[in-house]
């Protein structure tokens, strides 16, 4: 009887919560070719997103082609039948718009803004990009070349720039998510005409995407145009998506990694559920009880205390499949990576062993309380979240209910998701250290 | 092309039984034109929000935005305060910032931390002010925090100690930190190091810092007079206006003590003289390049820069702005980004930024390329800016940036801080009241000639400084000819943007030869050296992902034979045989000559320091100085041909560590670094076992010795023989 008092002092402090979150309103439907349609109307200020997400990122690529996803979404901004070399972001622009795309391991993700007047012109762009994307040799050559130098400018040149690519190879031995989704250059220089052609035709179809409008629009006459533009595209062959099953981490993967660095970093991988279960979401608390804000556990023991580091994070890469969470620290001058190790780990069996407060696991519902409404306040943000709960996490209405899947877990969730997940026994360490510390 | 158009595309049409009475009514024309993009209805109407303003009795100026559309609310208080030059006491200002929110009269920093993040809510602190932001409901709790870190900070002693060590670590990391050292750097490069903007902080200035200059700053400049209180989101007048009061009403804080020097400089007490910008910097001097050396860089860090005299308030600042986005600020159409990348390829982004600042403004051009189109990206960015000088822009450009910018000042309002950062602005540049209602009015109104004229006034090619972050080695010689500056065409800088100096120490207790001669003690002995002979290594390496052997043979009397093969395949080989030398390779062969002949025989030999003498004209001790942290030794010498060698030896071991050759090699001057690392005995004397090197024809090579045979019989005269035909007399 004794521990119930501690359940409804958790749903207490929760309880305005979710009366205080503003509900997303959307509608959605599927055209007869497979594509998934979401409208959300907003007439808070005259503009529109209007974005598509396909089905495809980089663990959809052979083992042979690692990179292709997001060096294919740069292509698909080179034209199309209708659409010469360069014009389509000289399109957007001209309206007064912005557009970016972006590729996970999962998914490849475009967009545009523009002012709402010009809804139909992002809804034949975006059609246009379906149906009959076009690239000449001049736009392969080049896109090549600027992918290199994005994978040079933000991984090689980085200090620390690689660390995501080396957990990612030992945290995974079957499964396509052991290689970044930026890939590699050998992979990229191999590519052929062959691969652009069967890549379009197996990927870019509408029965594997999802097309979410977003913003100052009457949902009825978004809807004609959506179907005006849409509708004709043929539907393609069914996606199998891969579905290799990564056999469990069985011992710890340790590592050194020698980089141009001054201070040694210390980084721990450890596999967790996929986005959307329950532990994720469990998981996902657990990384900020440890290093969101000041007074997380990492950041207050390890960064204002002990003074061993200068910099904590803790993360998960929210994967459709099994996914990773990644902890790090970097060292303060003078500490010892193994040193900065035993600190970050005494603080995960501390979670382990001592579980989380009541007072400390209502302070991350209200963290979270607010973060759910500030994500939400931008249209182009609520087209990304819409789409994302369609296509990865199965089911739009968890837009609105991503809060309640935090208000459902209590502290002794999150003790347990420590346990089971953040295992010092089964797990990545690398330590990055000083390149002048190689041994001779 | 990737996928051709589908003749049954139209067909899907046809299909008409979409759920949903909507559809029915809907005009369906199965034939819709895909060959031109849809026309825009009329354009939406913008509409700025409001603010309302007041002030409270003890000068503070309250703003206030409301918007309902969210339960969030935020709070900023900013005061307005002029940049002051902080010498050698650089980084104090971040200080006050980094340490307002760390302890108060009444709280530690880990209640602060605690107070703020059980609310969910966040707090920012700032060398101008501090921000917090939340759910409606928690504003008032928020507040409290707020008031107490911006009226009554501590400045602890042990956050201080703490923050100076954090500091020091982000100096440390800043190292290796491209991007980080083209921001702190690239400012000493547009400004100048002494300019407030320009400053860069050291170790060295950390260690002038102490916690009264902060007081003393905090004291000085965070006052009500000069302060601005800002609220924003789902918050009526009424709570705000009660808010304000409550928080900062009674707030009336002392002035420190001051004084006027003869030169008119306030000394303030605590923080002592106070130098403020006098008049803003503007482009002068010549076009030069400044370096700062990262090896091993995978790209070069370019800026093109330049300070200027804009400000907000300046009535060409909106023609200013137009011409950056057509230059490279923003649009993916900009000039800079159409031709680095869409069209050369050379980088993932290239862009330019146009700052219109009330004490100085600065115009900078970025982008990261690889190494070997360095010199190639900075001509084009120069030419561009040439161009937009020379030519302006034409109807088309004109067009889209001005499009591009209306769409993006609508996209702004979407926040309603904007709104707030509008009157913000206002007040702090003097601008007109009107200025940001008639914003699109004033864009539309900019012409083609106004645009010129802006890059006329604003853009200096003939007088940016290029500055660049990447491996020396590698971009140096290219970088020569694009200076206009005869005298130091490159100026290097280290990572703190001091001028790079090798800081060597003078040696008096010994000559270089005793250097040598520790060094041949070092390997083994004078004995043992000149002892081994008739030697065999094998080195291996890859290039370009090919796995490379080279194997060498030392033969008695300067004899020597390589052979460099990939699998099976000769590529090259190389023979002195005592006189002569040869080379071969899949273009021919040649006979080495002259200083070529000299490097050969040189290079030809296991121990050459056991008869230097031979080689080497002058030879001098340079000093002491660090090589990657350790002391060595450098010894300078020049050889009978005027080529230079500089060795550096290891102070304690007396193992050399690094060689520099400057040298004319296959048609060009090279200098060529090669490390020596992991010695090990082979016949009695010390090899290294790796050997790295950078700058020759091939980049950066690591050659690891994988076999040394001492020969149990020395190779015949013939298997050293060059194959050259006799020299005719």
């Amino acid at each position: 009887m004794r521990h119930l008092t501690f359940i409804p002092l958790a749903t207490m402090l929760a309880a305005p919560v979710a009366a205080q979150t503003r509900a997303i309103n959307y509608t959605e439907f599927d055209l007869e070719n497979g594509l998934h349609v979401i409208l959300h109307e907003d007439h808070s200020t005259p503009i529109v997103a209007v974005s598509v997400m396909y089905h495809v990122g980089s663990k959809n690529e052979e083992k042979d082609r690692r990179g292709f996803a997001h060096f294919f979404e740069h292509l698909l901004f080179e034209g199309s039948e209708n659409i010469g070399r360069g014009e389509f972001s000289k399109y957007v622009e001209r309206a007064g718009g912005v557009l970016n795309a972006n590729t996970t391991g999962d998914r490849t993700y475009y967009y545009e803004v523009l002012p709402s007047n010009q809804l139909e012109l992002g809804l034949w762009l975006e059609s246009e990009r379906m149906l009959h994307a076009k690239v000449d040799q001049k736009g392969v050559d080049t896109q090549r070349e600027v992918v290199k130098e994005e994978r040079r400018q933000r991984y090689e040149n980085q200090p620390y720039g690689t660390i995501l690519i080396e957990v990612l190879k030992r945290a995974y031995t079957e499964h396509p998510y052991q290689w970044p989704t930026i890939g590699f250059m050998e992979d990229l220089n191999a590519a052929s005409e062959a691969d652009y052609k069967a890549f379009y035709k197996k990927f870019y179809i509408p029965n594997n995407a999802v097309l979410v409008v977003a913003g100052d629009i009457d949902p009825a006459q978004a809807k004609v145009l959506v179907f005006k533009y849409f509708s004709g595209i043929p539907k393609g062959e069914p996606v199998k998506q891969p579905m290799a099953v990564e056999p469990p981490l069985e011992k710890e993967v340790r590592d050194i990694i020698y980089d141009r660095i001054q201070l040694p970093a210390v980084v721990q991988g450890y596999r967790i559920p996929a986005n959307g279960t329950p532990d994720f979401y469990a998981v996902e608390m657990v990384n900020r009880l440890l290093s969101n804000g000041n007074a997380s556990r990492l950041n207050r023991s390890l960064k204002d205390e002990q003074q061993k580091a200068v910099y904590t994070g803790a993360f998960s890469l929210p994967f459709e499949h099994p996914g990773l969470a990644i902890l790090y620290a970097i060292a303060n001058a003078g500490v010892d990576a193994k040193d900065l190790e035993r600190a970050m780990d005494a603080e995960l069996h501390r979670i382990q062993k001592e579980g989380v407060g009541a007072e400390e696991f209502a302070k991350l519902l209200a963290q979270l309380e607010t973060e759910a409404i500030q994500d939400n306040s931008r249209v182009a943000g609520v087209a990304g979240n819409l789409a994302t709960a369609h296509m990865l996490l199965g089911n739009t209405a968890l837009v609105n209910k991503e809060l309640e899947r935090y208000l459902a877990l209590t502290p002794a969730d999150l003790q347990r998701a420590a346990q089971t997940y953040f295992s010092t026994d089964r797990r990545v360490v690398l330590h990055y250290l000083p390149m002048n510390q190689k041994p001779q | 092309m990737i996928r051709s158009a589908n003749p049954f595309t139209r067909m899907g049409l046809a299909g008409l039984c979409l759920a949903g009475s909507l559809l029915s009514s809907a005009p369906m024309n199965a034939q819709i034109d895909r060959s031109r993009p849809p026309v825009p209805g009329p354009a939406p109407t913008v509409q700025l929000g409001s603010h309302s303003s007041f002030t409270l009795p003890n000068g503070m100026r309250v703003i206030v935005v409301e918007n309902h559309k969210l339960p969030l609310a935020s709070v900023q208080v900013r005061f307005d305060i002029p940049p002051v030059a902080q010498g050698d006491k650089t980084g104090y200002v971040d200080l006050v910032g980094d340490l307002l929110a760390t302890g108060t009269a009444t709280r530690s920093k880990a209640d602060i931390d605690e107070s703020v993040e059980k609310l969910g809510g966040f707090l920012v602190t700032s060398s101008d002010g501090a921000y917090t932001a939340g759910l409606k409901k928690n504003l008032p709790a928020l507040m409290t925090v707020l008031k107490d870190v911006v009226t009554a900070p501590s400045f602890p002693e042990r956050e201080f100690t703490k923050a100076i060590t954090r500091y020091r670590s982000g100096i440390q990391q800043r190292k290796d930190d491209p991007d980080a050292i083209a921001e702190a750097v690239g400012r000493a490069a547009t400004f100048g190091r002494n300019h407030p903007y320009g400053e860069v902080m050291t170790e060295k200035s950390l260690n002038n810092i102490a916690i009264k200059h902060i007081n003393g700053y905090y004291q000085r400049f965070f006052r009500p007079e000069k302060g601005y209180l800002v609220f924003v989101g789902d918050i009526t007048m009424k709570e705000a206006k009660k808010l304000a009061k409550e928080a900062f009403g009674a707030w009336k804080p002392a002035m420190p003590p001051m004084t006027i020097d003869e030169n008119g400089n306030e000394i303030v007490e605590g923080l002592g003289t106070v130098h403020y910008l006098g008049q803003p910097v503007t482009a002068t001097g010549l076009r030069r390049v400044q370096l700062v050396d990262r090896p091993g860089s995978a790209q070069s860090v370019i800026r093109v820069t330049f300070p200027l005299n804009l400000q907000p308030k300046d009535n060409r600042a909106l023609a200013a702005q137009v011409m950056n986005t057509i230059l490279g600020g923003g649009v993916f159409n900009a000039r800079l980004m159409q031709n680095l990348r869409e069209d050369k390829a050379w980088t993932y982004g290239a862009y330019s930024s146009l700052d219109a600042d009330r004490f100085n403004g600065s115009f900078s051009a970025s982008v990261s390329v690889r190494n070997n189109v360095t010199d190639s990206a900075l001509t084009e960015i120069v030419k561009e800016l040439e161009r937009m000088r020379n030519e302006g822009v034409t109807t088309e450009e004109l067009d889209l940036a001005k499009k591009y910018m209306a769409g993006s000042f609508a996209r702004s309002l979407e926040d309603p801080r904007t709104v707030a950062r509008f009157a913000l602005n206002t007040y702090l540049n003097g601008l007109a009241e009107d200025h940001y209602a008639t914003y699109l009015q004033r864009l539309d109104a900019v012409t083609k000639d106004d645009v010129k004229a802006a890059a006329e006034a604003f853009l200096h090619p003939d007088n940016a400084v290029l500055f660049v972050v990447g491996d020396k080695q590698e971009v140096y010689n290219k970088l020569v000819p694009l200076s206009r500056d005869v005298v130091a065409p490159v100026f290097e800088l280290d990572e703190n943007g001091e001028p790079w100096n090798e800081t060597l120490i003078p040696v008096q207790d010994r000559t270089p030869e005793q250097v040598i001669d520790a060094y041949i003690e070092a390997i083994g002995g004078r004995a043992a050296a000149t002892k081994l002979n008739d030697v065999k290594l094998v080195y291996t390496t890859t290039l370009g992902g090919m796995d490379i052997t080279i194997t060498q043979w030392y033969g008695r009397g300067g004899l020597y034979r390589s052979e460099t093969r990939m699998g099976d395949q000769l590529l090259a080989e190389e023979v002195f045989d005592g006189s002569r030398g040869v080379r071969r390779g899949q273009g021919g062969e040649y006979e080495v000559m002259d200083a070529e002949l000299e490097d050969l025989h040189f290079n030809g030999m296991l121990v050459p320091e056991l008869d230097l003498k031979k080689f080497m004209d002058q030879m001098i001790l340079g000093g002491r100085i660090k090589i990657a942290d350790r002391d060595a030794y450098k010894v300078v010498m020049t050889t009978m041909n005027m080529q230079s060698v500089e060795d550096y030896f290891h102070v304690d071991t007396g193992l050399r560590i690094r060689r520099i050759e400057r040298k004319y090699a296959q048609g060009r001057p090279m200098t060529i670094t090669t490390d020596y690392k992991d010695h090990r005995q082979v016949g009695g004397v010390l090899l290294p076992h790796t050997v790295e090197q950078a700058g020759g024809p091939m980049g950066i090579v690591v050659l690891t010795l994988k076999e040394a045979t001492v020969l149990a019989k020395a190779q015949p005269a013939s298997f050293f023989g060059t194959g050259l035909p006799p020299v005719e007399e």
